[in-house]
């Protein structure tokens, strides 16, 4: 039973054995490996990072960006190797330019617009009720009032 | 004042709509490339069938041509054979740039070179082959450099080496009439 268990444990070391560690010089080059392949797109996929992608694009561009950084490059550099050759479309950070211009534009444009709205309306509906309010109009009313109530008392 | 406030939900509704039904027609593998009107990056890679014979840029330039990344696992490359061999009798230069799939070490594969000549020799006989000649991309570093998502893929290359056309895809008569044809022979002149 023992000699069963012992060569159990043999197994699963061997099987271990088989994942691929990636060893780094510094944990800062450990982290900056996770976070550009958390980071930089999958080209052949629809919507997926290279971490999380095993197409055979993705694989490389993993491989390159581990060989990248333990030579020492820098995120920036990395990034701009991957997107001479893959685009813009390959990293999750669009830069700005005239393409991308709408995307930041677009929210400022509808809150200055939804503050236009709301203050146009606000002055119409003042200057409704302004209307409605009106001393002409209502000192008119009180005179035709008045002239009935005489009109009515005369009568009794 | 009023009446127009009353069309602007209106407008935005049909924007959005009309945003919204030209995305359905639109081709999500479409994408600017960014190796275009770029010289061939550096390479020296082999020939498939005769490894002593190493191509590089400046070996495989001096006539406009096709370099089409392919591989005999990939279907849509075995599909587009018969085309490109119609094109080729039709003079059009085309080079293979061959897709050599990661062999995975852990599973006990390893690269073999004769089998995969043999493999390549077969399909080429029984499919009609297009290929001047075919160079072996094994780490895929050429494919790499040039941008290559998947296969198939193709470039237009200039007689200076330049690229000046990248297609996501296989070639069928449509896409060539639409896309191709045009560059392909204005680089003729």
């Amino acid at each position: 039973m023992n000699y069963f268990l012992l060569s159990l444990l043999l197994l699963t070391g061997t099987v271990q054995a088989t994942q691929a560690l990636i060893e780094f010089k510094s944990p800062e080059q450990q982290a900056l490996f996770k976070q550009l392949t958390h980071e930089l797109r999958c080209p052949k996929c629809q919507n997926q990072n290279i971490a999380d992608s095993n197409a055979v694009v993705a694989v490389d561009m993993r491989n390159k960006t581990l060989e990248l950084v333990q030579q020492g490059q820098t995120k920036q550099q990395v990034l701009d190797y991957m997107k001479s050759r893959y685009g813009d479309f390959v990293h999750y950070q669009p830069p700005l330019n005239k393409f991308t211009l709408v995307l930041w534009l677009l929210p400022a444009l509808m809150v200055v617009g939804l503050v236009v709205l709301l203050l146009l309306r606000r002055r119409a509906e003042r200057s409704s009720l302004a209307a409605e309010s009106g001393a002409p109009v209502h000192g008119q009313l009180e005179q035709q009032m008045d002239q009935l109530i005489e009109q009515y008392r005369r009568k009794s | 004042m009023r009446k127009l406030a009353f069309f602007i939900p209106f407008a935005l509704f049909i924007g959005l709509s009309v945003f919204l039904f030209s995305g359905l027609f639109s081709n999500p593998m479409e994408r600017e490339s960014s190796v275009l009107n770029q010289p061939l990056p550096a390479f020296a890679l082999p020939d498939l069938q005769q490894q002593e014979k190493i191509w590089t840029p400046d070996s495989v330039k001096g006539k406009p041509f096709l370099l089409n990344v392919w591989g005999t696992w990939c279907v849509t490359c075995n599909a587009e054979l018969a085309y490109l061999t119609e094109l080729r009798e039709q003079g059009v230069m085309i080079v293979g740039l061959y897709y050599q799939q990661p062999v995975d070490a852990a599973f006990g594969e390893v690269f073999d070179l004769t089998a995969l000549q043999q493999e390549v020799a077969l399909k080429l006989e029984q499919q009609g082959n297009p290929y001047q000649w075919n160079i072996l991309d094994k780490d895929r570093t050429l494919i790499f450099d040039l941008g290559v998502t998947g296969a198939p893929e193709t470039f237009l290359i200039d007689a200076q080496g330049v690229i000046r056309l990248h297609h996501i895809g296989d070639i069928n008569p449509q896409v060539w009439q639409q896309k191709l044809a045009a560059a392909y022979q204005s680089l003729q002149e």
